[in-house]
Parts: C-alpha cells; structure tokens; sequence
C-alpha cells in the first residue's frame, strides 16, 4: 500500500471513530437536557450491562448465562442444518433423481418464513431446546441448501469433462471437481443462514422461552425497563458480529483458494 | 442399451417427484391418524380455510387479514427504498460519508430488525406505525447493503470510459454507475421483500387485530392447528406471490 493510500485509510478510520463518538454523545445530551423520554442515556445502559453480568435480575440469570442458552440453542439448529441441507444440497445439484425427489417437498416448505412455524413447534414439542433449535433449523436450511446447489450447478463444465477424460468415476468428478469448486457459494449460503438463524433465535425467544437474550428484551419490555432492552440489543448486535467475524475466519482457512 | 437406459432414466425423473408428493401425504396422513388435534389432516386444513372465507376471524376474513400484512410490507417497503437507495448511494459513492454515517449504519445493522421489536412497542405501542416501522428496518438493511456494494464494485474501466468523454461526477453515478448496480438492487430488493413478510408476522405475532401473523397466533392461542396452518401456507404463497411480481418488474426495468 502506497503512503498516500495509508493516510487516507487513517483519516477514514479517524472519520468512522469520530461520528460513533458524536453520535454516543449526542444521545447522552438529548438525554441529559430530558428531550429522551423513557430512553435511558448511554452511561446507563453502559452500567446496567455491567451490573447485569452479575446480577439476575429482573428476568432470572445474568446476562452470560442468557447469552450462553441462546448460543446452545442457535449452534444446535445451525449445526443441523448445515450437516443436513449442505450434503443434501450437493447430491441434488450433482444427482438429477435425487433433486426430483426432494424437490417438491422443499419447494412447498421453502416460501413459509421459518417465524410462522413458532406456534406450532411450540405446540408439537414445548419451549425446550429441542423445539427453538428446530425453529433456527428451518431458518437455516433453506439458504444451505439452496447455495450448496447453486454451487454445484455452477461447477465449470471444462473442469468436469477434464475430469472425465482422464477416467475419473462420476463419484469421484463429484467429490474432486463439483464439492470444491462449490465450497465458496456453499460457504455464502452458512452465513446467509447464520444471520437469519440468530434473528429467527430471537423472535423465538420473545414468543416463547423461560431463559436467552431474547427473552431478557421482553422481560425488560414486562417490566418496563429500557435499559435492559438496550442491553439486550446491543448483545445480540455484538454476538452476532462475532459470529460472523468467527465464520470469516473459518472460511478464508477451508476456502483458500478464494479470491475475492 | 444405450437408448432403453436413458428412457428408464426417463421414466425415473417423472415417477421420482410423483413418489415424494404422495410419501409426504401418506406420512401427514399417518401422523393424523396418530393425533388428530396436533396434526390435522390434510382435509381439515382445507376445510379450515374454505371457513376462513365464510366465518370471520376477528370481524375479517382471510382477504382482510391478508391485505392486512400485504399493505404493511408495500409501505415499509417504499419507505426503505425511498430512503435506503439514495442512502446506499451516497455511501457508495462517497468516501467521507462511507466513514461516517455509513459506520453508524454498520454498527447498528448486526441487530436483527426483530430485537426491536419490544424497543419499538414500548416507545409506540401495537398500533399501525409501529409494525410498519419495524418492517421497514427490516427492509431497509439489504438495500442499503446491495445499493453501496453494487455501486462501490461498478467497473472502473466503465468509469474511466465515462472520464475520458469528461462526464461530470454526477453523470458518471446517474448514466454509468447507477444503471450497472440495478440488477444488485434488485437482488436487494428481493431479499428484503421476504425479510420483510418475515418480520411482519413476527410483528404481527406478538400483537396485533388483524393479519397473517394474527392468525397463526390466533390458532395458537385457540388451540386452533389447521387455523396455524392455514395461516402458513397463505402467508407461503403470498411470498411466491412477490417473488413473482419482483422478477416481473425486474425484468421491466433492467431489460426493458
């Protein structure tokens, strides 16, 4: 990177600093001069998240133990479906009977938004751990699935007739050429998933749950305390930017040869 | 050999999708048989929605209650196109404003559109403005997202191009830039059309007087399951629906 370059990447960084700054203080003032209403200012949200690390109330657990019973139930769902919808996704890209089989039963589940089957897993199988992750496993699957096919669909012809002319089987163009040259698109559709896996989480915690950052935001909403609906969140927004962050990483280690 | 194996195969890819359709109705039908109250037949979900014309569900019928979430979506959905595609633009676009309100914009968008919900109930209540503005964040994200990114990625050689003729910077985004990111903002438009029926059942899941997301809620609440269901596969199709019409007008504006 050129020098110039450097100091412009600099003065960005400073800019981007900055407006997070004025904004923090501009709300700390419409706060302080009562123009907030029920808004509490940033110092103390800042000091209920403190407090809350330790402290259970009013929802019942502290805010690591919530967050930790969201992470369970959000890594289960998410962990099923990528180990269902990613394999499944690459035979039916790869083997046409098997994609008319599934077809029609994913079609017809597709298009229902993974948030209309909240009531009834709640009323097939409780508020457990099972019947959330099964919630964040619909909202999951469908972008696994998709992508992974896509994937293998889009698989370079010329790679595959290269392939076969040096004998390859078709198991082994599948598992050599299709699965690897499908892995960056496969890797998109998982984080698509991941997002829409920790909001689905979400939703599902306001509606139904007894523990989880969820179900803090409505308790706080319950009992009328705005800062424990702040910090909830801003725990959401941070865990799910960790999430990601994580994910990247793992991608640009299995996805080397990526370039974009 | 040849020729018979691939009419087998043939045969094979017809009877294939035949045999899902009618294992999936077998495995419903035998799960009813097993608890009629939880898993409904078949039957009873189109028995329950043929009522849903007739019999209303809180003084409306289903059409209401449809129009009801549809009318929330559309005008979340202008609002955030409105504003979100100029917003993209200029954070596209421009540098500075990329640093400043484009990083506020991107500390804020890791919270899903649903955690503001209980916010945006206690500041305003269950009311009509409330639901479509949780919608419209919701909708506003991705294409703000798809607008910026597209118009960041567009060719530097259509750029250059447009130099060397010595367009101004205004002709170079409105003639050059903003028509090559039209598919993208259309690829963000989609995405927000199903984000957005998504986060209007959950709104109107948690309260609400009329709606898909009512209805389903109502079913639960009733103990009412084919009434669940009716309500997800109306609220499936509503989606296809506007998937339907987006690719419609996709095809209007980047090839017309």
């Amino acid at each position: 990177m050129s020098r110039k370059k450097q100091i412009s990447k600099f003065r960005y960084n400073i800019y981007a600093i900055l407006s997070v700054v004025v904004f923090l203080i501009l709300w700390q003032l419409i706060v302080s001069l009562g123009y907030g209403g029920i808004i509490p200012s940033p110092v103390v949200v800042f000091r209920t998240f403190l407090i809350k690390m330790t402290d259970s109330r009013p929802d019942g657990s502290t805010l690591p133990t919530n967050i930790l019973v969201s992470l369970q139930v959000a890594c289960t769902g998410l962990f099923l479906a990528i180990a269902i919808g990613v394999p499944l996704g690459w035979l039916m890209g790869w083997y046409k009977g098997i994609d008319r089989f599934v077809r029609p039963i994913f079609e017809f589940i597709r298009p229902i938004p993974p948030i209309s089957w909240i009531p009834l897993t709640i009323i097939w199988f409780g508020i457990g751990l099972g019947a959330k992750s099964m919630i964040v496993f619909f909202a999951s699957f469908v972008p696994c699935l998709i992508n992974a096919y896509t994937g293998i669909k889009e698989t370079n012809k010329t790679m595959i007739n290269v392939a076969r002319t040096f004998g390859a089987s078709n198991f082994k163009v599948f598992t050599s050429v299709a699965i690897p040259s499908a892995m960056p698109l496969t890797f998109t559709g998982i984080r698509i998933a991941l997002n829409s896996a920790w909001s689905t989480l979400v939703a599902a915690e306001l509606l139904a749950a007894n523990a989880g950052v969820g179900y803090m935001i409505n308790m706080g909403r319950s009992f009328g305390r705005v800062d424990i609906i702040l910090v909830g969140m801003v725990s959401i927004g941070i865990m799910g930017y960790i999430f990601s962050y994580v994910f990247k990483k793992i991608e640009s280690v299995v996805v080397k040869w990526r370039t974009v | 050999m040849n020729n018979k194996n691939i009419l087998i195969k043939q045969i094979l890819y017809l009877v294939l999708p035949v045999i899902s359709v009618l294992l999936l109705i077998v495995l419903w039908f035998f799960a009813s048989s097993v608890n009629r109250v939880l898993v409904p037949t078949p039957g009873d979900v189109i028995d329950r929605f043929v009522k849903t014309f007739t019999n209303p569900i809180n003084n409306q019928y289903i059409w209401g209650h449809i129009w009801a979430s549809l009318r929330r979506v559309l005008i979340a959905l202008f609002f955030s196109c409105s504003i979100g595609i100029p917003f993209g633009i200029l954070i596209g676009w421009n540098k500075t404003a990329e640093a400043t309100v484009g990083s506020l914009f991107e500390l804020i968008r890791p919270i899903p559109p649903i955690a503001w919900l209980p916010l945006i109930v206690m500041l305003l209540g269950i009311g009509e403005i409330p639901k479509i503005l949780i919608v419209f964040i919701g909708t506003f994200t991705p294409i703000v997202l798809n607008t910026a990114t597209s118009i960041k990625l567009v060719d530097p050689l259509y750029l250059d191009v447009g130099k060397m003729f010595n367009a101004n910077s205004m002709k170079l985004l409105f003639n050059i830039a903003l028509p090559a990111s039209m598919p993208a903002i259309f690829a963000g438009f989609r995405t927000a059309t199903s984000g957005g029926l998504m986060v209007v059942m959950a709104a109107e899941m948690i309260g609400a007087q009329e709606g898909l997301g009512f209805i389903i809620q109502r079913g639960m609440d009733a103990f009412d399951v084919p009434l669940i269901m009716v309500g997800m596969v109306v609220i499936g199709l509503v989606g296809v629906f506007l998937a339907v019409v987006t690719n419609y007008l996709e095809k209007l504006v980047c090839h017309g």
